[in-house]
């Protein structure tokens, strides 16, 4: 099989974030690996494992710092890496770029699956995968939460309000990904080390599109409350049910 | 002209409460210009004649009502949606956002070469000249504001808790949609069935959620937090530890890598308040913590709280909660 995995980067929540002239102070942040991302990595994983003479190919279209980023994922099983060096936003030119670079990667065939992560952290737009699939032309499944192989098909299940769907889709297909899919593995040391010889190729692409939507403006949340601590259970229900009338 | 498409989506024959939501919203919007006409489709078979309770103003709802287009398939629900839209020379297309149109939108924000504005906070925005749409990202620890590049614009919207009052009325038409290129179509994904978990209130769409995190100590533990969020009518959610030690389902998970809830109550049991977890709750209305340390940074998010062991406070909240609903 021919697996390709779109990956990208997002700032780590765990950082303080900041702002400057309307964008993130991209200096105090450190970046990782979009945790959804993972999910669709290892998943991407497990399928070259199970099918022998599979390769996965890991696709980026990110500033050059992403290179950290793919060498993590080349160390988690992936055998080559692709980085379209560019600095857009808009989930249109992202999915765009994505798209030539898979044509392109794949001399107009196309993989048999993609996987992406359901959204990233940062702007959880969840747009980049659908649009990928329209691009491709190719069907696609958001969110899956489970994955079998079941002759020429493949049955997916994933959580939709207030319950679970049940679908089967053929190959070629983008599959994104949600948290309960699996877990991620852990590299090893060994790994890391091998990873340093796998190829990152570097592939330009112009993006001339202009982007269908811009972001305008971003500030920080103002989150903090006054938080009036309350005696006893009695007043509690007072308060929420009287004053405030919520049940 | 400006001509607004609003897609419908049902579920098991039922339009869903998010999507009358909308229609009423676009319905008040249009009712701001005088040449807007709104427009509706709705694929699958569903009860229609109930919905005329529901939905307000004055439009025209295309209906494909075949037991074979109920289940969505994105590819060929886009190509439904994207041929109304054309044909009634629609400027913008509304969905709620669900599952379902997180899949569908994309796709069409390319068919239509039209903008797609995702998870906007208000629709009152939508109606200005450059088409902002405002919401939290980064974990909700900034607000951001996004403007349409192209002409024609699609908006996904979250559910809103608070019934509005509006008045009923106006006349609504039913037109059969016909269902072209169906056969030819490649139908690649396919949903085989659904199963919805029995009655219980998705988290998401919940007007009050309680939710548990370590503090509560194991499943066992959940019994109460079920219990007041039964006793007041609304969900169960779970910090990410709770889910993954498997006290709970991933579906109740709240946070960065889970459900963005937005209830008009959130009460906190034995949740520290990361900012992971407080990514999903950005848009609660009034919030209640209940934690044994009174540094816990969630109190610093918090409405009311109150310090103590959850395991002695819960059942008392329960019985304070039986007694007041028991006297209204
Ligand atoms: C990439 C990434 C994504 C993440 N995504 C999410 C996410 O989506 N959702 C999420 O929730 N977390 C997420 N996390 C984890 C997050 O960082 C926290 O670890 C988690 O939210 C903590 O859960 P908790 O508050 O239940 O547990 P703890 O932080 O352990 O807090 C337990 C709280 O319970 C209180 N307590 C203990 N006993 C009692 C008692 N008897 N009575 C009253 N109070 C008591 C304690 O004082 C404490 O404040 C993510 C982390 C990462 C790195």
């Amino acid at each position: 099989m021919h697996i390709a995995v779109c990956l990208c980067q997002v700032p780590d929540t765990s950082s303080v974030i900041g702002f400057v002239d309307g964008t993130i102070d991209r200096l105090r942040v450190t970046e990782v690996m979009n945790p959804y991302d993972e999910y669709a990595l290892e998943e991407a994983v497990r399928c070259k494992e199970r099918h022998e003479g599979s390769q996965v190919t890991v696709f980026s279209v990110a500033p050059p710092s992403a290179k950290e980023l793919l060498r993590k994922a080349l160390a988690m099983g992936a055998d080559r890496a692709v980085l379209v060096e560019a600095e857009v936003w808009d989930p249109y030119q992202i999915a765009l770029a994505l798209s030539r670079a898979i044509s392109s990667f794949y001399v107009d065939a196309l993989p048999d699956l993609v996987f992406c992560g359901k959204q990233s952290t940062d702007f959880q737009n969840g747009q980049v995968p659908p649009m990928l699939a329209e691009l491709l032309g190719i069907a696609s499944v958001s969110a899956i939460t489970a994955l079998t192989f079941s002759g020429e098909c493949l049955k997916l299940e994933r959580e939709i309000e207030g319950g679970i769907e049940y679908l089967e889709v053929t190959c070629p297909a983008v599959l994104s990904t949600e948290k309960g899919l699996n877990v991620p593995r852990k590299t090893s040391v060994k790994a890391v080390m091998e990873a340093r010889k796998k190829p990152i190729d570097l592939l330009p692409l112009i993006i001339d599109e202009p982007p269908y939507v811009l972001m305008s403006g971003i500030k920080a949340a103002e989150r903090k409350k006054i938080c009036r601590f309350v005696q006893d259970e009695k007043e509690l229900i007072r308060i929420l049910g009287n004053e405030r009338a919520l049940f | 002209m400006n001509n607004f498409l609003v897609f419908l989506e049902q579920r098991e024959g039922v339009v869903k409460k998010a999507s009358i939501d909308i229609w009423n919203r676009v319905q008040e919007l249009a009712a701001l210009s005088e040449d807007s006409a709104v427009f509706g489709i709705l694929a699958g078979s569903a009860d229609i004649g109930s919905l005329a309770g529901f939905l307000v103003g004055d439009g025209v709802i295309y209906h494909a009502p075949e037991e074979r287009v109920s289940f969505c398939n994105p590819e060929y629900y886009a190509s439904l949606v994207a041929d109304i839209f054309e044909k009634e020379s629609c400027s913008t297309l509304f969905f709620a956002d669900t599952s379902l149109s997180r899949d569908l939108a994309p796709r069409l924000s390319l068919r239509l070469q039209a903008s797609l504005l995702s998870g906007s906070l208000h629709l009152s925005a939508t109606g200005g000249e450059d088409g902002a749409c405002t919401r939290p990202v980064y974990s909700a620890s900034a607000i951001a504001s996004f403007v349409a590049q192209r002409p024609l614009r699609i908006y996904t919207l979250p559910a809103r808790k608070a019934d509005s009052v509006i008045s009923l009325g106006g006349h609504i038409t039913f037109i059969a949609l016909e269902l072209r290129h169906l056969e030819s179509e490649e139908l690649s994904a396919v949903v085989r069935r659904m199963v919805m978990c029995d009655e219980r209130l998705d988290v998401a769409e919940a007007g009050i959620v309680v939710a548990g995190g370590r503090g509560v100590g194991g499943a066992e533990g959940f019994a109460l937090i079920e219990k007041l969020a039964l006793l007041l009518g609304g969900a169960v959610g779970a910090s990410r530890p709770v889910v993954d030690e498997g006290w709970r389902p991933h579906a109740e998970q709240i946070g960065q890598t889970g459900k963005t809830v937005a209830p008009l109550l959130y009460i906190a049991c034995g949740i520290s308040g990361a900012v992971q977890h407080l990514a999903g709750i950005g848009s609660a209305r009034t919030v209640v913590a209940i934690n044994s340390d009174r540094y816990a940074p969630i109190f610093d998010v918090a409405d009311f709280g109150i310090v103590g062991d959850l395991h002695d406070i819960l059942p008392k909240l329960i019985v304070e909660a039986e007694e007041f609903l028991k006297r209204k």
